[in-house]
């Protein structure tokens, strides 16, 4: 595993790997889309259960993003990796997306469900505070020339954001919300009705490979872009 | 069998998707013409870089006078 911190190395072993993520995340999501719109209405909340399939997986993989940025922020910032900058800096806007979707697709579940777009509970409030530190984390990486002090503070910044993923998760536990709780990984059983198990574990999944392919590419990317930097100044020295 | 009547709750549920299904579009798109953007860069230079690093006599025994300089000149609009 820390073999691949060798950029030759993972652009080895990612080059095959990315374009069959592509495909999985691609089949996957089709496969979701159509059993989603395949299952039978739910008799309290109707067809709006459909955007469960949507909303979920979004709002998984904004928490998941965050935790890869989290994490690649901290190798970044202890052992100065320059692969694991670069994976941090590839994890922020494919999840500030993700969040971003889970806030709108939660809202316009909300609206019928609970008759309100937006309610200040510590659910919503706490995605939405995990969506301003994505937005934080981008806004601080551009706002410095120098790359590596630019990576370096938005490391620190990244890693305190770490402190609010146990929050999201568990502050619908520990606070009074109106968002519901965790319904699916509760022991013992789902809560979520058998018959909805297959479009939620397929969205799921095809979310997860869109987001690996996603987060791959970008990292693959940022490895050549930075190559091409190193090339042009050393172009520059020598003219 | 697919049920793509979301009647009453199609205001809610067609947004829901679409916006997610352009979301992932966008994202996608604009990694794929990125990684293609920058692959490209780099094998441009990569090709500049081995051109210049080779003997001139070597460069001039096996192709045309012009193409060390178009080369040349090719490394030069990076800048």
């Amino acid at each position: 595993m820390f073999g691949l911190s060798n950029p030759q190395r993972f652009m080895a072993f990612t080059g095959p790997l990315t374009p069959v993520l592509w495909g999985l995340a691609a089949v996957l999501l089709g496969v979701g889309a159509w059993l989603s719109f395949s299952v039978p209405a739910d008799y309290q909340q109707g067809d709006t259960v459909r955007i469960m399939f949507v909303h979920v997986p979004a709002a998984t993989l904004g928490l998941g993003a965050y935790a890869a940025l989290g994490v690649s922020s901290f190798f970044a910032l202890v052992f100065r990796h320059a692969l694991a900058d670069a994976a941090a800096r590839a994890a922020a806007l494919p999840g500030a997306a993700f969040t971003a979707l889970a806030l709108f697709t939660g809202s316009l579940w909300g609206q019928p469900m609970w008759g309100t777009w937006w309610v200040w509970d510590a659910r919503l409030t706490s995605v939405l505070v995990l969506f301003l530190f994505y937005l934080g984390y981008m806004a601080l990486r551009a706002s410095i020339d120098d790359e590596q002090k630019a990576g370096r503070a938005a490391a620190v910044l990244g890693l305190v954001g770490l402190i609010n993923l146990p929050i999201v998760k568990f502050s619908v536990d520990w606070w009074n919300t109106l968002h519901q709780p965790a319904s699916f990984l509760t022991p013992g059983s789902s809560g979520l009705d058998p018959v909805y198990l297959p479009p939620f574990l397929t969205m799921l999944a095809a979310y997860g490979a869109l987001f690996a392919a996603l987060w791959l590419t970008a990292i693959r990317t940022e490895i050549r872009r930075r190559r091409v930097m190193t090339l042009r100044a050393r172009s520059a020295q020598e003219a | 069998m697919l049920d793509l009547d979301m009647t009453p709750y199609a205001a809610f549920v067609w947004p829901a998707w679409g916006v997610s299904a352009l979301v992932l579009t966008t994202l996608t798109a604009r990694a794929v013409i990125a990684s293609r953007k920058w692959k490209l860069e780099l094998d441009r230079l990569d090709i500049a870089a081995d051109e210049a690093a080779r003997p001139q006599a070597a460069r001039s025994a096996v192709e045309p006078k012009e193409r060390p300089q178009a080369a040349l000149g090719a490394v030069g609009q990076q800048e």
